[in-house]
């Protein structure tokens, strides 16, 4: 990590845990488990034994079986399986139903179906970023084989209700994806007594390796696969699993679950608001109440984006979603929430995690609130279109 | 804890800000810009004029202050990116003690060269010059703020 560096990015990525580590590494070398989990000798269902035991732990953590996993290397490659798995071309007309605030895995994937003509509605948010479960209801239509809707958005943390959108999927018979990667271990989710029928997870947002992710797909539910080459998990993707990453996943979702740090993230997360929001003019983006612990959107009217994230460069945070903070364009949830491209452009999003302290929240907030007065003062005069 | 040690294989913060995509220029009259602000009220005659481009995200004003045919203090504001802010405080401290004339010939591949500005950026010293040269026409004019 870097000197003075203030780190509120956890909604991006986390560091690893030292246990979580330390598990990888009983994995990786000559006197550890470091066999292919696939070979049949007492090496090789050593390993199988890790990635049986990390089965567990993940499923434990967000009410699934563990052996309903297909590991993958991520959310990203878990989100794109769920929708070409369920809906591979050439396959006659379908219809996938998703939200205008996915992650770009998701829209770039429904993108891509939509390019071999599966018709596509992305049902839109409210101001807050919540997805009303009647809309997803009135968007379906006979030809409809999936609904793709995401626990929490990573870039204002609302939560959504995929509870009652799965009694509406169910009603309809309808498939329900969820893309769990920001949500899983931060806030309620129990996938099957829920009746989601194939859940995205990710090891890297709950202090546990990147590289490493999964699907989880209901039994009886069989999908295309997308990688091919020997046996594959559930019949959906073949490869060597990777027994030290598995094993990191596995720890980290068991501390995880063990640990319960919703309570601290929250408190974490509203000091940091409480000290912001002595700012003149700052909006706080989603409703606190329907929203994940560890994620602040907030806007700060007047400052310019790039200039604002260049001046905090000590303090590591993402504009909008890391996933688009490169990007010229202003976030797409940002502008589905019914923000200005100037206020998408003055956003920062903060993300608390394990490691934050309360000290580093306050010297954040003094570091902030510097560089948009400092801004401000810089900008005196700019007309309305800059901070409206 | 608040920062972490610099023992556990960190690079120091001004190693990995030297890395990013702006330049020492850029860095140094962005994090300091001498010349932002306003002239003061009782300064001698001063003319001013702002101009903006909403696609590039950019507002600049400059407010100069004439002193015969030479261009006194020149202070700017602006709201934008960083190469932006950069370029209105270079531009700005390249013009005092100049002729006011010379509000008319700036260089602007000069200055796009000294700050490495993107060429995509090079709309924000079109604004600048923009400003510039309505300043100039108001100092020709005989026209005070």
């Amino acid at each position: 990590m870097t000197e003075g560096l203030i780190y509120l990015d956890y909604a991006a990525t986390s560091p690893v845990d030292p246990a979580v580590a330390e598990a990888m590494a009983a994995c990786l070398t000559r006197d550890g488990v470091f066999a292919n989990p696939a070979s049949p000798h007492a090496a090789g269902a050593a390993a199988k034994a890790v990635v049986d035991a990390a089965r567990e732990q993940i499923g434990a953590l967000v009410g699934a079986a563990g052996e309903r996993l297909v590991f993958t290397s991520g959310a990203t490659e878990a989100n794109n399986l769920a929708l070409k798995g369920v809906l591979p071309a050439g396959h006659g007309p379908s219809h996938l139903v998703t939200t205008a605030i996915e992650h770009r895995s998701v829209l770039d994937a429904a993108g891509a179906l939509e390019d071999v003509g599966i018709a596509v509605t992305r049902v839109g948010c409210d101001a807050n970023g919540i997805v009303a479960t009647d809309r997803i209801a009135a968007a379906l239509k006979p030809q409809t084989r999936l609904v793709s809707v995401m626990l929490v958005n990573n870039e204002v943390g609302s939560i959504q209700d995929v509870e009652a959108v799965a009694r509406v999927c169910h009603d309809a018979g309808v498939l329900l994806h969820v893309d769990a990667a920001q949500g899983a271990g931060k806030v309620p989710l129990d996938i099957e007594d829920w009746g989601i029928d194939l859940c995205s997870l990710t090891a890297h947002k709950l202090n546990g390796p990147k590289g490493v992710g999964a699907l989880y797909v209901r039994e009886g539910l069989a999908l295309a696969a997308l990688i091919h080459g020997g046996e594959a998990a559930l019949g959906a993707r073949a490869g060597t699993l990777p027994t030290h990453q598995i094993a990191g996943f596995g720890k980290a979702f068991e501390i995880a679950a063990a640990r319960n740090e919703t309570g601290g993230l929250t408190r974490l997360r509203e000091q940091l608001w409480q000290g912001l929001a002595r700012i003149e003019g700052v909006r706080r983006n989603g409703d606190p109440s329907r929203s994940a612990p560890h994620i602040l959107s907030v806007s700060f009217p007047g400052v310019e984006g790039e200039s604002l994230r260049f001046a905090l460069a000590d303090v590591a945070v993402s504009a909008g979603s890391a996933c688009t903070s490169s990007h010229a364009a202003p976030s797409h949830v940002l502008r589905s929430l019914g923000l200005s491209d100037a206020l998408a452009e003055s956003t920062l999003r903060f993300g608390v995690g394990r490691f934050t302290t309360e000290a580093e929240i306050d010297r954040a907030v003094e570091r902030v609130g510097a560089e948009v007065a400092r801004l401000r003062a810089i900008a005196a005069g700019a007309p309305d279109w800059c901070s409206t | 804890m608040l920062y972490l040690s610099a023992e556990c294989l960190g690079f120091p913060l001004n190693f990995v800000l030297k890395s990013m995509e702006y330049s020492s220029e850029v860095r140094r009259r962005f994090s300091a810009p001498a010349m932002a602000g306003a002239i003061p009220p009782d300064a001698g005659r001063t003319v001013a004029a702002a101009a903006e481009d909403r696609s590039l995200r950019f507002w600049v004003r400059f407010e100069v202050e004439l002193e015969q045919a030479e261009i006194g203090r020149v202070r700017f504001r602006a709201y934008g990116c960083p190469h932006g802010l950069a370029a209105a405080d270079l531009v700005a401290s390249e013009l005092e003690g100049k002729p006011v004339d010379a509000m008319t010939t700036i260089d602007l591949e000069g200055f796009a060269s000294r700050i490495a500005l993107p060429r995509e950026k090079h709309g924000k010293l079109l604004r600048i010059e923009d400003a510039l040269l309505e300043c100039h026409r108001q100092a020709a004019a005989g026209k005070d703020e």
